[in-house]
C-alpha cells in the first residue's frame, strides 16, 4: 500500500470518519482510515456507548429503589458491585468497537493505526502510536483527505487528571464509587454524570457558572431538569465559578465564586464537564495553510472543504455541535458532495441533541429565545407528561413537551422535550423538521394512545391554541 | 383585462391609444386604465394587428375579460385564447371566439399579484407529449407602470427562468411533467392573442381547464407543508418552481431561492439593457418620463459637488464572514446591508447631510430614512428603509430582505417607496471602479457605493493585498460644504473599517 494513491483517506474513526469511510467506500472510492486510538472514537469508546450502559445500570439501581414505595414489590437491602457496573459498560464499547472493525473491512477499506499528520495537499504522514502495530508506510497519499478527528475534554488551566480528579473519559473507568463528588459544569455530560452517581448513593455537588443547568439551551427545560435533579438530591450550584482546587485529606476541596462570595466545597471526587474541545493541534494543518477559527475549529465552506481544496473536514474537529449523530450525517453529505451526488449545504437546524439522565432531555431546531432572537415571530405549544395518560399510568410525569413555531406558517422551528423517553420521542419532531411540516400537520396526524408520543401532537395543537387535553 | 394591481378587480379604459387596423408590438403601451389604485399604461403582449376593440372608451372590464382582439402578422384571424373559460363569464366575448377552433386555452386569471406574464407557446419542433417545462415557462413581459407623487413605481414580471429557458431543457428534472397534456401541442406559436388577455398564468394551468391535469396547488405536486404556505403567501404557483428536494420535491428553500432569483433578474436585466433598434425612435415609458424629468430638474436646480474615499473593507468583510459562519440570522448580512448601518450612524452624527433645501431655509430631518435605489427593467426604484436610526444591523437587513423580497413579486404599500430623506445607489454587484450618483430631489446628498475589490493597499509600511471599496457622496452645496461633506464620508469609512460599532 506504499505507493498506492487512495481517493480518501479519513483521519479519525469515530462516528463521523468511519461512516464517511464507508459511504465513500459504497459510492466506490478507495478509502483508507487512519486512527490513534481504538475504532469508533471517541463516541463508542468513551462517550456516547459506554456512558449510556452507566446509565441504564443507573436507571435499573432507581427502579428497584422506589419498586417498594411505588409498586408495594418488596426487595431486601439492594447491594450492587460497581466494578461490575463499569465492566459492562466497557463490555458494550468493544463490543460495538469489534463491530466498527468489522463493518472496516467488510467494505475493504484500509485500517491503519497511526497518528496522522498532513504533509501535503494530498499526503498525509503516518507516525508509529506505542502499543499499536507499526504502520505500513511512513505516508499514504490520497485525492482527497477528510479530517475527521473529534474531539478532546477541555480542562481548567493548570489542573491535573489523577487521584479522584477526573474528566468523563477517566469516571468511565473508575471502578471505584465516590461518596461525594463535586462535577464542575451542568452541560450533557455534567448532568449525566451527576445522574448517574446520584442513583448509585454518592453525595453529589453540580457546580455551573451560567445561571441555569445546561448553558444555551431552553431555560424552561433546564429549570425543570433542575428541579427533577433537587428532588433526587443532587445539590445544584449555579451561577457558581470555578475558582481552585487544594487536596484536603484524601478528597479535595474546590473553591468557588458566587459574584463575588467565595466559598469551599469538598468531595472525595472531582468530574471536570466543562465540555469538548477539537483536536486541530498536531495534524500539520498549518503546514498547508488551513484556517482554523475561533474555538480551534477547521474552517469549511458550505462543502465541508477546508481552505485546502483538497482537504475536507466534518464533525466535532469542522464546527460544533459536537455531536456523534450530527459527525455521522456530515460525514455522509461531506463524501456525497465529493462524489457529485448531492448539492452542498448542510441544516444544523436538523440535528437534534440528546441528554440521556432520568428525566431525559430532547431537542431539535431552535429554542424560543434563539427563534426571538433572530426576529422569527413564533407561536408556542406545551404540553406537560403530567396531563398524558400513559405517563400517568407508567408514573413518568416528570417534564413535558414544547414546540416552537413560526406565527407566520406555522412552521415547526424547534421542539424541547423533557422528560422519560424523551430521547426517543423526539425523533418524530426531526422528521417532520426534515420534511417542513408545520403544526398542522403534526396536530392532525393520529398518535396511538396510550402512548407518550402523544404529547407531542397535543403541544403542536397547543400551538395553534387548540389542545384538548390540556 | 390584465391585473395591473394586487387588488385589482376591473379596470376602466381611459384611452385606447391604438386603433383597430394599427400596427402594435410587444411591449408599446396601447391603452390607459383606470384601476382601483391609479391611472396605469396598458402594454401589448405581442406583435400583431389591432384587429377589433372589445370593451370602448369609458367601459369598464372585469380583472381577465376579453378587451380587444389582435390578429398576427400572418394574417390569421385573431383567436384570444381562453375563449370558451371566458365565454362563461363574459358577455362580451365575441361570438366566434366561443368556437372550439383553438386548442390552446387559458382561462382568463383570477387573483394574481401585479406581476403579469404570458406562456409562450413550445416551438413547433419541440412539442412532444410532455413538452419541456422550462420551454414552457418563458413568458413575453408585461409591464405596467404607474407614477405617484414620489416615486415611480414600475411593475415587471419577467420570471427568472426565462433567461436560463435555452440552457435548461435538457435539464431531465425538469422534464418529468405530467401536468402538460399532449392538448399543449394544440397551441399555434403564430396563434393570435387577445391583448392583455390572461396576463400572469403559469404554464402549468393551460390545459388545466381542458382535462385532467394537476392544477400548481394539487396535493399531488411534491412540495413540504411549509413550502404551500410559503407560496402561497408570496402568491406564487408552485408549479413555477424547481424544486431541489429528494426526488424534486419543492422545499421552503427553493421558494426562497425563486424569490431571490426574481429579484437577481432585475440586476441582470441592467447588465444587458433591453437594446434599442438602430435609426428608430424610442418613445419613452412613463418611468423613463419621471427619471428624465427628475434627474434632469437635479442638475439644473441643485448646485452638485462630489467627494470620494477609499474604505479599507478588510473587517467588514470579516464581519460579514463571521456572521455567516455563526448562522445568527436566517438571512445574510450582506454588504448593501453594513453600508446602511454605517451610513445611518454618520448620519446621526452629520445631520446636514439628512436634509432638504427648501425656500431659503434647510429642513432637518427627525429621522433617517434610506432609500436604496434597485434597479428593474428599463428603469429603477426606490424602496425606503424607515427609521434606521432605531434599527440594528439585524433589523435593517430584515427590512432590506423584505423590501427586496417584495420587489421581486410586488406588493409595495406606498410607505415603501416613499419618504427616503437620503439615497444609496450600490452598483458594487455590477464591478465598478467608481461612479458618482444624481442626488433625487429634494434630498441633500446621495451615497455612491463602488465594487469591493482586491487591491494592493500599504498596511504597517508593506504592500499587501487589501479588500477595498470606494464610496462617493454627491451633496447640494446650498446645504452642505465640502467640510461636512468631507467629515460626513471619513465617519462612514470608519465605521466600515471598525465593523464591531456597527453590531452596537
Amino acid at each position: 500500500m506504499a505507493t498506492a494513491r487512495y481517493d480518501l483517506v479519513v483521519i479519525g474513526s469515530g462516528p463521523g470518519g468511519y461512516v464517511a469511510a464507508i459511504r465513500a467506500s459504497q459510492l466506490k472510492m478507495r478509502v483508507a482510515v487512519v486512527e490513534r486510538d481504538l475504532p469508533g472514537g471517541v463516541c463508542l469508546n468513551w462517550g456516547c456507548i459506554p456512558s449510556k450502559a452507566l446509565l441504564n445500570s443507573a436507571e435499573t439501581m432507581e427502579l428497584i429503589r422506589s419498586a417498594a414505595q411505588e409498586h408495594g414489590i418488596e426487595t431486601r437491602e439492594v447491594r450492587f458491585d460497581f466494578k461490575r457496573v463499569i465492566t459492562r459498560s466497557r463490555e458494550a464499547a468493544d463490543k460495538l468497537s469489534k463491530g466498527v472493525r468489522f463493518l472496516l473491512r467488510k467494505n475493504k477499506i484500509d485500517y491503519v493505526e497511526a497518528q496522522a499528520a498532513l504533509a501535503g495537499p494530498h499526503t498525509v504522514a503516518l507516525a508509529p502510536v506505542a502499543g499499536k502495530n507499526a504502520p505500513p508506510a511512513e505516508a499514504v497519499e490520497a485525492e482527497r483527505i477528510l479530517i475527521a478527528a473529534g474531539s478532546t475534554e477541555k480542562l481548567f488551566p493548570g489542573m491535573t487528571i489523577g487521584d479522584g480528579v477526573m474528566t468523563s473519559k477517566e469516571a468511565l473507568l473508575n471502578d471505584h464509587l465516590p461518596g461525594s463528588i463535586v462535577i464542575i459544569g451542568a452541560g450533557a455530560i455534567g448532568a449525566e454524570f451527576g445522574y448517574f452517581y446520584q442513583a448509585f448513593g454518592s453525595k453529589v455537588t453540580i457546580v455551573e457558572l451560567e445561571k441555569q443547568m445546561l448553558p444555551g439551551m431552553d431555560a424552561e427545560v433546564a429549570e425543570e431538569l433542575r428541579k427533577a435533579f433537587v428532588k433526587r438530591g443532587v445539590t445544584v450550584l449555579l451561577g457558581h465559578g470555578y475558582q481552585s482546587l487544594a487536596r484536603k485529606g484524601d478528597g479535595w476541596s474546590v473553591g468557588l465564586d458566587a459574584s463575588g462570595t467565595a466559598m469551599m466545597v469538598d468531595a472525595e471526587a472531582i468530574l471536570v464537564a466543562v465540555g469538548r474541545g477539537p483536536v486541530s493541534r498536531e495534524l500539520g494543518l498549518e503546514k498547508l495553510g488551513i484556517e482554523i477559527e475561533r474555538g480551534g475549529f477547521i474552517k469549511t465552506d458550505d462543502s465541508f472543504r477546508s481552505t485546502c481544496p483538497s482537504v475536507y473536514a466534518i464533525g466535532d474537529v469542522a464546527r460544533p455541535p459536537l455531536l456523534a449523530h450530527k459527525a455521522s450525517a456530515e460525514g455522509v453529505a461531506a463524501v456525497e458532495i465529493m462524489a457529485g451526488i448531492r448539492e452542498p449545504g448542510f441544516d444544523l437546524l436538523s440535528i437534534p441533541a440528546c441528554i440521556y439522565c432520568e428525566p431525559e432531555v430532547a431537542m431539535v431546531g431552535l429554542s424560543e429565545a434563539d427563534a426571538k432572537a433572530r426576529g422569527i415571530e413564533v407561536k408556542i405549544g406545551r404540553m406537560p407528561f403530567r396531563a398524558n395518560g400513559k405517563a400517568v399510568a407508567v408514573n413518568q410525569t416528570e417534564g413535558f413537551v414544547k414546540i416552537v413555531a413560526s406565527k407566520q406558517y406555522g412552521e415547526v422551528v424547534g421542539c424541547q422535550i423533557v422528560g422519560h423517553h424523551a430521547t426517543d420521542l423526539i425523533s418524530e419532531v426531526v422528521l417532520g423538521k426534515t420534511l417542513e411540516t408545520t403544526t398542522a400537520e403534526l396536530g392532525r396526524s393520529v398518535h396511538p394512545h396510550p402512548t407518550l408520543s402523544e404529547a407531542i401532537m397535543e403541544a403542536a395543537l397547543a400551538a395553534d391554541g387548540e389542545a384538548i387535553n390540556f | 383585462m390584465p391585473k395591473l394591481s394586487d387588488t385589482m378587480e376591473e379596470g376602466k379604459i381611459l384611452r385606447w391609444l391604438k386603433h383597430p387596423g394599427d400596427q402594435v408590438h410587444h411591449g408599446e403601451p396601447i391603452a390607459e386604465v383606470e384601476t382601483d389604485k391609479a391611472d396605469m399604461v396598458m402594454e401589448a403582449f405581442d406583435d400583431g394587428l389591432l384587429d377589433e376593440i372589445v370593451v370602448n372608451e369609458g367601459e369598464s372590464a372585469k380583472v381577465g375579460a376579453v378587451i380587444a382582439v389582435l390578429r398576427s402578422s400572418a394574417g390569421e384571424v385573431s383567436r384570444p385564447p381562453a375563449e370558451r373559460a371566458a365565454a362563461a363569464s363574459e358577455p362580451r366575448a365575441l361570438p366566434e371566439q366561443q368556437a372550439q377552433t383553438n386548442g390552446g386555452a387559458a382561462k382568463p386569471m383570477e387573483n394574481k399579484p401585479t406581476k403579469a406574464e404570458e406562456p409562450e407557446a413550445p416551438p413547433a419542433e419541440s412539442r412532444g407529449r410532455v413538452a419541456p417545462m422550462r420551454q414552457l415557462r418563458r413568458r413575453r413581459a408585461f409591464g405596467a407602470e404607474a407614477e405617484t407623487d414620489k416615486t415611480v413605481i414600475a411593475s415587471s414580471a419577467q420570471p427568472p427562468q426565462a433567461l436560463e429557458a435555452e440552457a435548461g431543457s435538457e435539464d431531465g428534472s425538469q422534464d418529468q411533467g405530467p401536468r402538460f397534456h399532449p392538448a399543449m401541442s394544440a397551441v399555434q406559436s403564430a396563434a393570435p392573442t387577445a391583448i392583455a388577455a390572461a396576463p400572469s398564468r403559469p404554464p402549468v394551468s393551460l390545459a388545466a381547464e381542458q382535462h385532467e391535469t394537476l392544477e400548481p396547488g394539487d396535493s399531488k405536486l411534491r412540495a413540504s407543508p411549509l413550502a404551500r404556505r410559503a407560496a402561497e403567501e408570496a402568491g406564487i404557483e408552485l408549479g413555477q418552481v424547481r424544486g431541489t428536494g429528494p426526488e424534486g420535491r419543492i422545499t421552503k428553500r427553493d421558494i426562497d431561492n425563486f424569490l431571490r432569483e426574481q429579484q437577481l433578474f432585475k440586476f441582470r436585466r441592467l447588465i444587458a439593457p433591453r437594446e434599442g433598434l438602430p435609426g428608430t425612435r424610442e418613445e419613452l415609458s412613463k418611468m423613463r418620463k419621471t427619471i428624465a424629468h427628475r434627474m434632469a430638474q437635479s442638475k439644473r436646480e441643485i448646485p452638485h459637488f462630489y467627494v470620494t474615499i477609499e474604505v479599507d473593507m478588510e473587517e467588514a468583510v470579516k464581519l460579514k464572514n463571521s456572521l455567516e459562519v455563526t448562522e445568527l440570522f436566517e438571512e445574510d448580512i450582506t454588504y448593501n446591508d453594513i453600508i446602511i448601518k454605517a451610513t445611518t450612524l454618520a448620519l446621526s452624527r452629520y445631520t446636514r447631510m439628512n436634509a432638504s433645501f427648501e425656500d431659503d431655509g434647510v429642513v432637518i430631518y427627525p429621522n433617517i430614512n434610506i432609500g436604496m435605489a434597485v434597479a428593474v427593467e428599463d428603469g429603477l426604484i426606490v424602496p425606503v428603509i424607515h427609521q434606521c436610526e432605531q434599527k440594528t444591523l439585524p433589523e435593517i437587513s430584515r427590512a432590506a430582505h423584505r423590501l427586496v423580497a417584495k420587489a421581486a413579486h410586488g406588493g409595495f404599500s406606498g410607505e415603501d417607496l416613499s419618504g427616503a430623506t437620503f439615497t444609496i445607489s450600490n452598483m458594487g454587484m455590477l464591478g465598478v471602479e467608481h461612479f458618482a450618483a444624481v442626488i433625487v430631489p429634494p434630498q441633500a446628498a446621495i451615497l455612491a457605493v463602488s465594487a469591493v475589490k482586491d487591491k494592493p493597499i500599504v498596511r504597517n509600511g508593506d504592500v499587501v493585498v487589501g479588500k477595498t471599496m470606494m464610496l462617493t457622496v454627491a451633496c447640494d452645496h446650498r446645504v452642505i460644504d465640502g467640510v461636512v461633506g468631507a467629515r460626513f464620508l471619513n465617519e462612514v469609512k470608519r465605521f466600515l473599517e471598525n465593523p464591531a460599532s456597527l453590531l452596537v
